[in-house]
């Protein structure tokens, strides 16, 4: 198992659309207004339409799961939203391994927005089969 | 104010209610919509749910219409989830939600109420594969 604390995953950089964010409102049966519908986001004090949370945490558990392949499993992911963020701007997921302790590895995650605030906190916990 | 403490008050009450439970069928669809929705290739999701699926497959219906007194909107403080076991296409899964906690914090910018949601789901073998707990935010 070749996995040290302090390794850094792969950085996965999305780009989200306004496309998407009905795409995926369909996906999950979130029709919540404020993904899709710009005068009602700005009628509760939002810029305009923003991220589901929920899709933020998709790409961050793409990131993990990318990263783990056939490795091992996903026991534990946790996500906590501490910004919003907007289509038409990159998200950019990182990670890194903050514990290994024999084949249970804990990672840290996080999304940034394009000037570079985290506004997606996470952790997971893995155990690696290989 | 005193609206709000009552909002409070009327939805603490409803701490440990538990939803009506619903089921769904994993269909390969529906796995091909989402993993498309959220943009990941992995060839994996055409038979396996990825990590943030069950949300999408079985909503818990537990609305908590007194909640919308309180503040202007939602929004989605966090998610953790816990897994068991993997879910794959074809599984049949129960999804029992409930309210784990409700609460008022003040902060700088003003007044956010929080509410904490707790939902197992059971395959249809018996077995719970995984355990969600949401943090719903009114502002």
């Amino acid at each position: 198992m070749n996995v040290q604390v302090g390794q850094e995953l792969p950085e996965l950089v999305k780009h989200p659309t306004t496309r998407q964010l009905v795409q995926y409102a369909g996906a999950q049966g979130d029709f919540y207004e404020i993904h899709y519908d710009q005068a009602y986001a700005q009628s509760v004090a939002l810029p305009g339409v923003i991220l589901h949370g929920l899709l933020k945490a998709a790409f961050l558990g793409q990131l993990v799961t990318d990263w783990l392949g056939d490795r091992g499993s996903l026991k534990t992911f946790e996500v906590s939203y501490r910004g919003i963020d907007q289509p038409g701007r990159p998200y950019c997921c990182r990670g890194r391994v903050t514990k290994v302790e024999g084949d249970q590895v804990e990672l840290e995650v996080w999304g940034e927005d394009s000037d570079s605030n985290r506004t997606t906190l996470g952790t997971a916990t893995v155990e690696m089969t290989s | 104010m005193s609206a709000t403490v009552s909002v409070v008050h009327r939805l603490r009450a409803r701490i440990g209610v538990v939803a009506p439970p619903t089921e769904a069928t994993v269909e390969a669809g529906h796995l091909k919509r989402f993993a498309e929705a959220i943009g990941d290739p992995n060839t994996r999701w055409t038979s396996e749910a990825p990590p943030t699926f069950l949300i999408a497959l079985a909503p818990v219906s537990l609305h908590l219409a007194e909640a919308e007194e309180y503040g202007k909107g939602w929004l989605n403080g966090g998610n953790r989830f816990e897994y068991f076991e993997p879910v794959k296409v074809g599984d049949r899964i129960t999804a029992t939600g409930r309210v784990a906690d409700v609460y008022e914090k003040t902060g700088s910018s003003g007044s956010l109420l929080f509410i904490i949601f707790e939902t197992d789901y059971v395959n249809q073998h018996g077995r719970t594969v995984a355990r969600l707990r949401g943090t719903a935010i009114r502002r």
